[in-house]
């Protein structure tokens, strides 16, 4: 053995004896146990009202402009309520890595509350459960977690599906009438999301505008607003007859906005959909596209500040029916879920408003 | 004078890099609280195992004068391989992460037959497939993401053995040390390990004095795909899920680890525990400067910063300690 070799050994042989020679080393273990059933979060670690609440806010990734309105709003909550310690951080990139990596470090950190907007539902419901594992508040906010195996207290949701359905399909049927021949660019095939959107459109649809007709398969352009361009074009040229387009993602709705523009097909076709007012700022401002549909992002953050301080205090327990949340007023509780209100249709009147 | 075996140990990079290492930790030991308590050191060690897998056969592939981008996505590919055969086709758990692994090793092999037999750049070849096993693995999982595994399996990248006081470590972190061990035996005391330095000093010349270079890089490649395939495991298991984004950026974080340790860009220089050190330093820094609340998106810009001056230290200063050291042995040599 020359000497890189030995000062490698040197360097391993205390851990490995630690590890391996300690006599009260225990087998390994998973840190988790499988779902256990969901134990009241609040309980362990509740500061009294005098005590400051530090709450950890983890989006879905950083730097684009949809979070960069949640954190405003963050910050709006925080500076509102007294005694709550705010740090809203999250990963530059939307990958699990980075979140888990960040639940974990806040977790050893020590902090009162972590908030996350998850990026998968099973990759972080481990890391979360360790968390309420050391008494910490878990809550989730714009995605949720795995609820029995994350033990989370709260979802923070921003919109019920039903409601975004049928803002969505009433849009429709304003903007192509009611009798308008549909066709849906989702995101991919798996889309959690999209596809119980598309379940309550069809229901609505059949319910209240039994005229509108779906003329074409979903299209599944992935979340890649080019492709969902081109999905588009191609679906207009093969079924002239379609009137109306339903883009049912944040690169879904202006990719099928750019298509119908680019084409000069904007005063036949209508695209209703969920692009963030930004994005979709220049064709509604123009009137070529009448209107987008989402949530006040915001507005959003805001709550997620209320709910988790309330968490954390104790003053919000699992048989709430509604809650107070500031300048929002009561917003409703149902079970294990905070929503947040209606979607926000954005018309060339309010649209200048928000900037995310 | 001759240099006694114990100066020309002192001058080595690894010295100085364990040396910086130590100095890193006593600093943010001593300014942060949270960095200071007895669990933090082994535990944060879990952030950064699979890196330092995937930086192992890594630190041979620089060696070479080589490069290997396509590690990340390979990750994500084995991860996804394995979470499809165990969840659709009903293999064993333990059955799928082993097709993961061969999966991850057939994938370095295509890059190294691409490399040795069209002649191309490994740089162009590994770039090209990153992007393709990557696509490859969101194709395989229609952009799903699985979960749900069974609790031994967990126990690969979320188990911890305790320590007296409650101390957690990482089980994971016993297999790094075990392949950080296998590689350094394999790259300091076998033929094989002594022709990965001499393609890489003089690629023809270690041709005509009959290295089967071909072979050599086939086989490094392949361990690189095969390092990646495990690492993937480990990081399905320590994320509980397994989706075609896993491992992202992983190519950049073990190539910083390696150039960092010493590794040459322009290969034919660098060792396994430069590697590793230069791991440490990374994973230390980035966990220190979290608990000092430095954001995400700053720490990445320190870890460029630390780079630069770590390339600048390994070809400017150790170069120019060397040569001073040598003046002065020779003026040693000089005086009466």
């Amino acid at each position: 053995m020359n000497r890189r070799s030995l000062a490698l050994l040197a360097l391993c042989l205390p851990i490995l004896l630690l590890l391996v020679g300690c006599p009260k080393t225990e087998p390994p273990t998973p840190s988790t146990a499988g779902p256990l059933p969901s134990t009241s979060a609040a309980t362990p670690s509740s500061p009294d009202a005098g005590e400051t609440i530090e709450i950890a806010m983890i989006p879905k990734l950083v730097g684009i402009d949809f979070f960069n309105a949640c954190e405003r709003g963050a910050k709006e909550a925080a500076e509102e309520l007294p005694g709550v310690d705010l740090v809203f951080d999250g990963p530059t990139e939307a990958s699990v890595e980075g979140q888990v990596e960040m639940i974990e470090n806040y977790t050893d950190r020590g902090v009162d509350v972590i908030a996350v907007a998850c990026n998968d539902p099973n990759a972080v419901a481990d890391s979360l459960k360790r968390a309420v594992d050391k008494g910490i508040t878990v809550i989730t906010w714009d995605s949720d977690a795995d609820a029995a195996a994350s033990g989370r207290a709260f979802f923070v949701n921003q919109v019920r599906a039903r409601d975004l359905a049928e803002t969505l399909v009433d849009e429709m049927a304003r903007q192509a009438g009611e009798d308008a021949n549909i066709v849906i660019v989702s995101s991919t095939p798996t889309a959690t999301n999209q596809n119980t959107w598309i379940k309550h459109m069809r229901e609505y649809m059949a319910e209240v505008y039994p005229g509108m007709k779906e003329a074409a398969d979903v299209l599944y352009p992935g979340e890649d607003q080019a492709a969902a361009t081109m999905a588009t074009q191609d679906v207009l040229k093969a079924n002239p007859s379609i009137n109306g387009v339903f883009g049912l993602s944040s690169n879904a709705c202006p990719g099928a906005a750019q298509a119908v523009v680019d084409a000069g097909r904007h005063t036949e076709v209508s695209v209703v959909g969920l692009g963030t007012p930004k994005a979709m700022r220049a064709w509604v401002d123009r009137g070529e596209i009448g209107s987008t549909v989402l949530w006040d992002a915001v507005q959003l953050g805001y709550l997620t500040v209320h709910v988790a301080q309330a968490v954390a205090r104790g003053e919000l327990g699992p048989d709430a029916e509604s809650f107070a949340a500031g300048r929002l007023g009561e917003v409703a509780v149902e079970g294990d879920v905070v929503v947040l209100g209606k979607p926000v249709v954005f018309t060339k009147e309010n649209i200048a408003d928000y900037d995310f | 004078m001759k240099e006694t075996p114990k100066e020309r140990r002192l001058a080595t990079p690894e010295t100085i890099l364990a040396l910086l290492l130590l100095l890193l930790l006593a600093g943010l030991s001593v300014a942060s609280p949270e960095f200071r308590r007895p669990s933090n050191y082994l535990g944060m060690t879990r952030f950064f195992i699979e890196v330092g897998l995937i930086a192992l056969p890594m630190t041979l592939v620089i060696i070479t004068g080589g490069m290997d981008l396509s590690v990340g996505s390979i990750v994500a590919l084995a991860a996804v391989t394995l979470g499809i055969a165990w969840r659709d086709w009903h293999l064993s758990i333990w059955l799928a992460t082993a097709l993961g692994v061969l999966v991850g090793a057939v994938a370095g092999l295509v890059n190294g037959a691409l490399i040795v037999g069209f002649r191309i750049p490994p740089l162009i070849v590994t770039l090209a497939t990153m992007a393709a096993y990557r696509g490859l693995a969101i194709g395989i999982s229609r952009g799903d993401s699985i979960g749900g595994f069974p609790n031994e399996f967990r126990a690969l990248g979320r188990g911890f053995y305790y320590l007296p006081h409650g101390i957690e470590v990482p089980g994971q972190l016993i297999y790094l040390i075990v392949f950080a061990l296998l590689f350094r035996l394999f790259l300091a005391r076998t033929g094989t390990g002594r022709q990965v330095y001499a393609i890489g000093l003089n690629e023809t010349g270690a041709q005509y004095a009959g290295v089967p270079v071909g072979r050599v890089k086939l086989l490094i490649y392949s361990l690189s795909g095969a390092m990646a395939g495990l690492a993937g495991a480990v990081l399905a298991s320590r994320m509980s899920t397994a989706t075609s984004d896993l491992g992202l950026l992983f190519e950049l974080d073990a190539i910083t680890a390696c150039v960092l340790g010493g590794v040459s860009i322009y290969g034919g220089r660098g060792s396994i525990l430069g590697s590793m050190l230069g791991l440490c330093i990374v994973g230390s820094l980035k966990r220190g400067l979290f608990f000092l609340g430095v954001e995400a998106r700053d720490q990445s810009i320190i870890i460029g910063i630390v780079l630069i001056l770590a390339v600048f230290v390994h070809q400017v200063v150790v170069p120019a300690v060397r040569n001073w050291r040598l003046r002065l042995s020779h003026s040693k040599e000089g005086s009466p």
